[in-house]
């Protein structure tokens, strides 16, 4: 039997409201949400814009260090600073040069190859 | 009655509002439709950029990883004249200096100029470029001396919010920098090996639409290889915002710029620097024209030194003449003189004409053929084969030369490379002049084999000369040795190139017997002879042709080597034009040759060959005359 108006409960009625309430939120967190995402994607822009000029600067002072070590390596810049620096260095001569031969016989090891030159050396005159 | 006048009132008010709906619409589809094209391309302009990326030009090292040329990325340094307002005097006071430009020529730069437009309208000009190639260091230094520029009402007038706003605009945009990075190509050794190097220029190009100045190689390798060096743009498609700032989430297309590869020659800077330094002292004392000098390695045929001098500086090539600018060694022609001889030789020996033993009656001095009188710079009797190259017999080769027979002479000539280039990477290379049989006069096979009547390279006389050093085989000149990128790993490696077998081995050993005789005490080049190593070479002397005469006292003077001289290890040529204090090749250019192989064996650590060298224990070297000699490891190790 339909009731009158009148006579329905005066209570809220909660779960419409909720339903609205929830629907008003949904909207409401997607249009935030939407606006958080577009300043996310610009802020990660910039950062990704930052560390891109940051990468070319890096390269950049990479690139100079190394023009600088390639100059201070530079061996026409090393024999003018030792010229400078009068060191009195000089390239080795041909007669001051040692060439250290393999041993011809496979059963002659190493170390007594090397002990062979060392007595060599030391029966003549020291090397300077 | 009241409804038909609100039925009235309410249909007005929809053809109101759908007249107005309906021209909206229209607007909508004009906006949309119509005029979408022209529309998106203005929305376009207003917000899209096409950035270019600029790739790094490539290293050029030597062989051992040295650099020789290298780029720096630079600015162009430009200003918006409208933006200065009435203060170019003082902005031009703060940056002349820094720009080492000066004042007034900046001043007057910086003044706007007005100018009328396709439409008829008067503009005034945004844009002038106050310098190129400027440091990133001096943009910084200018930057922060704009941004502490002060300005008083009574200089601008102008109300207080316009001068805020005039200000801040000067300071930030006023003095500003090309988007586009410039390069700047740097020489570290400066003249070192220019020749090989060559040097950059400036070109225009027009890139969909927009004009850049791009670094393009004029000379040397620099133009050779310019397209492996330049490397490749790259671009970017994006969009900013009302302030230019870019916004990396619309960015639609990125390609990065592919930079370009890194050349490493064959050259050596430490064996450059020596020859240079020897061609150097050798222009002190005999003041010749120019002088070149080739170091090449003639079993591969790398080229480890090459330099002519006069020479530039390629940091700024237009500082120095043409002259000093052009690469003798393969761009001028000469007769090359008694150094031809071993061509001849070698043919004769090769083609079993002649052995080293064959005697040949040098007629004291004076041999007359087909109308013309030959001579010898000494009057030689009966000479052998060897002993013909010992002296350097003209008339001893001619008769070889004679018997070997002008085709064949010429089928060697073209065998041993003469009159072909040698394809060095190299630009301006010429062929050299040989002309085949048909069109010899009857003194032309006598002259030939005296380095007369034919004209060549420095450097095709040098690989001649290597073929016999190397049993042989001619070798195409090698300059580059491979391509790297920017991480050293190798993208293109060359490797040595044989061109043909010119002569057999046996009669190469035969040819190198006689040249071995010619640094001996008899011999024409004792003075190229080594302490330590076996020297094989040839001399040469011959006079310079001027209006088709040959000139008195104007002389070409050379000696080619090789050491040791059994297992040849370098092979190196001096050229002398016209020099004084003397002009045989014995005398000029064989102390030269000397000099450059003695450092440049003992730098190289080849094994010396001669049989009585022993290593000494207890080595004797000149030492410095103000101080005692050391070795690095008697330098004390804590430096106090």
């Amino acid at each position: 039997m339909a009731r009158n108006r009148k006579y329905q409960p005066a209570g809220i009625r909660f779960g419409p409201a909720l339903k609205a309430v929830l629907l008003c939120l949904l909207f409401a967190g997607s249009g935030v949400g939407y606006v958080w995402q577009k300043t996310q994607i610009y802020e990660l822009g910039k950062q990704i814009r930052q560390r891109e000029l940051h990468l070319v600067e890096l390269r950049e002072s990479n690139k100079k260090l190394s023009n600088r070590l390639a100059e201070l390596r530079s061996p026409l810049k090393l024999e003018q600073r030792a010229r400078e620096l009068n060191l009195g260095l000089v390239q080795a001569q041909p007669a001051q040069i040692w060439r250290l031969t393999e041993p011809a016989d496979p059963t002659v090891s190493r170390p007594a190859a090397i002990s062979q030159l060392a007595a060599r050396q030391t029966a003549g005159p020291r090397m300077r | 009655m009241a409804k038909r006048l609100q039925y009235r009132r309410l249909l007005c008010l929809v053809l109101l509002l759908g007249t107005a709906f309906a021209g909206l619409g229209y607007r909508l589809v004009d906006l949309q439709v119509l005029r979408h094209v022209e529309l998106r391309a203005m929305a376009q302009l207003n917000t899209q950029r096409e950035i270019l990326l600029e790739p790094r030009r490539g290293d050029i090292l030597d062989a051992r990883g040295n650099q020789l040329a290298t780029s720096v990325f630079v600015k162009t340094v430009a200003a918006d004249p409208v933006l200065l307002g009435d203060c170019q005097a003082k902005v031009a006071r703060v940056i002349a200096p820094l720009l080492e430009l000066n004042e007034g020529e900046l001043y007057n730069r910086l003044l706007p100029r007005t100018r009328v437009n396709d439409k008829g309208q008067t503009v005034t000009n945004r844009y002038v470029v106050l310098k190129r190639k400027v440091a990133v260091e001096t943009w910084e230094k200018i930057t922060e001396a704009m941004g502490r520029l002060t300005f008083t009402t009574n200089e601008v007038k102008l109300s207080p919010k316009s001068f805020g706003q005039f200000c801040r605009d000067l300071r930030a945009k006023a003095v500003f920098t090309d988007p586009i990075n410039d390069q700047k190509r740097v020489y570290p050794n400066t003249n070192l090996a220019a020749h090989v190097l060559g040097f950059v220029g400036m070109d225009e190009r027009d890139v969909n639409g927009t004009k850049i100045l791009e670094t393009t190689g004029k000379d040397g390798i620099e133009s050779t290889l310019n397209s492996k060096l330049a490397g490749v743009r790259g671009w970017r498609m994006t969009e900013t915002d009302s302030k230019q700032r870019e916004l990396v989430a619309l960015r639609d297309q990125d390609v990065e710029a592919r930079d370009g590869l890194n050349v490493v020659l064959t050259i050596d800077s430490v064996i450059q620097n020596m020859l240079e330094t020897a061609l150097a002292g050798a222009m002190k004392e005999h003041t010749p024209i120019s002088i070149s000098g080739i170091a090449v390695r003639p079993r591969t045929g790398e080229i480890l030194a090459l330099a002519t001098l006069p020479t530039f500086d390629p940091n700024n090539p237009g500082s120095a003449s043409p002259d000093a600018r052009r690469n003798r060694v393969i761009s001028d022609l000469i007769e090359p003189g008694s150094t031809f001889k071993i061509v001849v030789v070698s043919g004769a020996l090769n083609d079993s004409v002649v052995t080293l033993n064959d005697q040949f009656d040098c007629e004291n001095g004076a041999f007359s053929f087909a109308g013309r009188v030959l001579h010898d710079h000494e009057r030689y009797g009966v000479l052998s084969v060897e002993r013909i190259i010992t002296k350097s017999s003209n008339i001893g080769a001619a008769k070889i030369g004679i018997k070997l027979g002008p085709d064949r002479l010429f089928n060697h000539i073209c065998d041993f490379g003469f009159g072909q280039r040698t394809g060095i990477p190299l630009p301006g290379e010429v062929r050299g002049i040989s002309y085949a049989p048909k069109d010899w006069s009857k003194v032309t096979i006598a002259q030939i084999p005296m380095g007369h009547g034919i004209c060549v390279t420095r450097l095709q006389m040098t690989m001649a000369m290597c073929a016999i050093a190397n049993n042989g085989a001619l070798m195409r000149p090698m300059l580059v040795d491979r391509l790297e990128d920017r991480e050293g790993r190798t993208v293109v490696k060359y490797a040595p190139q044989k061109v043909r077998n010119v002569i057999t081995p046996q009669a190469a050993g035969l040819m190198r017997t006689a040249l071995k005789t010619v640094v001996t005490s008899e011999g024409t080049a004792a003075k190229a002879a080594l302490e330590n190593y076996s020297v094989a070479g040839k001399t040469g002397t011959a006079q310079k042709v001027e209006n088709g005469q040959y000139v008195k006292g104007k002389y070409i003077s050379s000696f080619i080597g090789f050491f040791p001289a059994d297992n040849p290890e370098l092979c190196i040529s001096i050229v002398m034009d016209e020099p004084k204090n003397g002009y045989y090749g014995g005398l000029t250019a064989a102390p030269v040759f000397k000099e450059v192989a003695e450092r440049a064996g003992n730098y190289l650590n080849i094994r010396p060959d001669l049989k009585d060298f022993q290593p000494s224990t207890s080595a004797t070297i000149a030492a410095a005359p103000d101080r005692p000699i050391r070795t690095v490891a008697a330098r004390p190790l804590n430096h106090q």
